[in-house]
């Protein structure tokens, strides 16, 4: 590295803006986080029931999102929907692509959790004398969701990490903001140093947080 | 309607394609060769050596894959290392990738009961005579379906090398886009995004069904 004097002057001048792209990098996938798990919970249960044509529909959608690359789906959502009229802002088109993402993964995710464990439980109602509603609502559900849970945590860091993409539509969150840095003053060790200590804390906090959930939510003496 | 533009579009996508094609092939063979490599390492028990290969692979699959490819883009040349985009990309994309592989590889292996181990060291069969007969003919089994998964996932990885300026199909079309904007007014956005998620999706659909009749065969 002839010539080159990694400088922490340049994090401390720098971290403010930084930290305003963490906060557009932390909106965005919260919100698409949340998105995620709604579309997945609803989803995984219309695959799991096999409700006719809607169950088809939910199979085309997590078919075509998980065998097409995020980042042209980005580019179709930014750049092709204005075409039809639908002009979206940096922010919405962030939030909704990882949405759309995150649920397309969540509805396998919590389809798998629904059927595969839940199955003998589910039975069970139903030989309880249990409408199918009211097994899924008092059975499968509950038990189905704890299922998930593991697969359900990739996902939500593949989310987080996903809105990483959105400096190709140059929307200002952390990756954005760094690589423009780097643009103007070529800190190159500096600034990515500096986000991938970022980056790497945010998704421990993140596994953190779902780790505890699921022990939170564990059933005492049930393991799944 | 004109459809004049369709003809030198679709010829100058289908040079980008090339270009993700090679792209594809080159991050394939190095990734799994790495994966296969430093997977198998983690069998060893050595601190110093399992700690390399943690760091190693959590610090490449912990980072958002476009920072890698940056940050590979942009160092380089401070190390007096002046190759293309096209390099870089492939640099970083074998980075993320075998650290993916290394991953699944050893999973599988750590996957087979360590009992086998003794029992073949009990047979008289050496370490490398136990990996080859009985471990890796097992472990390779397991690790095929989530290798042809990744497989699919990173043909739709390789795109992101159009974000640091490879002429890939999607930057092809990004630059097909504006060029129909200047020329004629009409971007015809929507096709030509189109058309590049139906060729992913004409390539990365009938993979990713073959690793889950894998996986399911597996099961059984």
């Amino acid at each position: 590295m002839s010539g080159y004097t990694f400088d922490p002057a340049i994090i401390w001048q720098n971290l403010p803006n930084l930290l305003g792209g963490l906060l557009l990098t932390l909106e965005v996938s919260l919100i698409g986080i949340i998105g995620a798990l709604v579309i997945g919970i609803a989803g995984g249960a219309v695959r799991t029931f096999e409700l006719p044509v809607v169950s088809g529909i939910v199979r085309v959608y997590v078919e075509f999102i998980r065998n097409t690359p995020f980042l042209v789906q980005l580019f179709f959502l930014y750049f092709a929907l204005p075409e039809l009229g639908l002009r979206l802002s940096g922010f919405t088109v962030a939030w909704v692509t990882l949405m759309i993402h995150g649920g397309s993964y969540n509805v396998e995710n919590f389809r798998a959790g629904f059927t595969s464990t839940a199955a003998g439980f589910r039975e069970g109602a139903r030989a309880l004398g249990l409408s199918p509603w009211q097994a899924f609502r008092y059975v499968t559900f509950p038990i189905g969701i704890r299922t998930a849970m593991p697969s359900v945590t990739n996902t939500c860091i593949s989310v987080l990490k996903g809105s990483s993409l959105m400096v190709a539509i140059g929307f200002p969150e952390l990756t954005d903001r760094a690589v423009s840095i780097v643009g103007q003053t070529f800190r190159v060790y500096e600034m990515f140093f500096t986000i991938a200590i970022i980056y790497l804390v945010v998704v421990w906090a993140l596994s953190i947080v779902m780790h505890w959930a699921e022990r939170r939510m564990a059933i005492p003496g049930f393991s799944i | 309607m004109s459809t004049d533009w369709v003809g030198p579009v679709a010829t100058y996508m289908l040079g980008g394609l090339r270009t993700t094609i090679a792209l594809c092939l080159i991050t394939v063979v190095a990734s799994t060769l790495v994966g296969i490599v430093l997977g198998t390492l983690s069998v060893i028990r050595s601190l110093p050596l399992e700690l390399a290969l943690r760091a190693y692979i959590e610090f490449w699959r912990g980072l958002p894959t476009v920072v890698s490819l940056f940050f590979i883009f942009f160092a380089l040349p401070t190390i007096h290392v002046y190759v293309n985009a096209f390099i870089a990309a492939a640099v970083g994309l074998t980075l993320w990738a075998s650290a993916n592989i290394a991953e699944i590889v050893r999973g599988a292996i750590k996957s087979i009961p360590r009992d086998q181990f003794t029992a073949g060291a009990a047979l008289g069969l050496g370490w490398l005579s136990v990996m080859r007969l009985i471990i890796l003919p097992q472990a390779l089994r397991r690790m095929i379906p989530p290798l042809v998964g990744m497989l699919a996932n990173l043909i739709q990885t390789t795109t992101l090398a159009a974000v640091i300026g490879v002429l890939d199909v999607l930057e092809a079309g990004k630059q097909s886009v504006e060029r129909l904007t200047l020329q004629t007014g009409n971007p015809h956005a929507i096709e030509v995004y189109a058309a590049i998620l139906v060729v992913f999706f004409a390539i990365c659909f009938p993979i990713s069904q073959y690793a889950n009749s894998l996986e399911k065969r597996l099961v059984v």
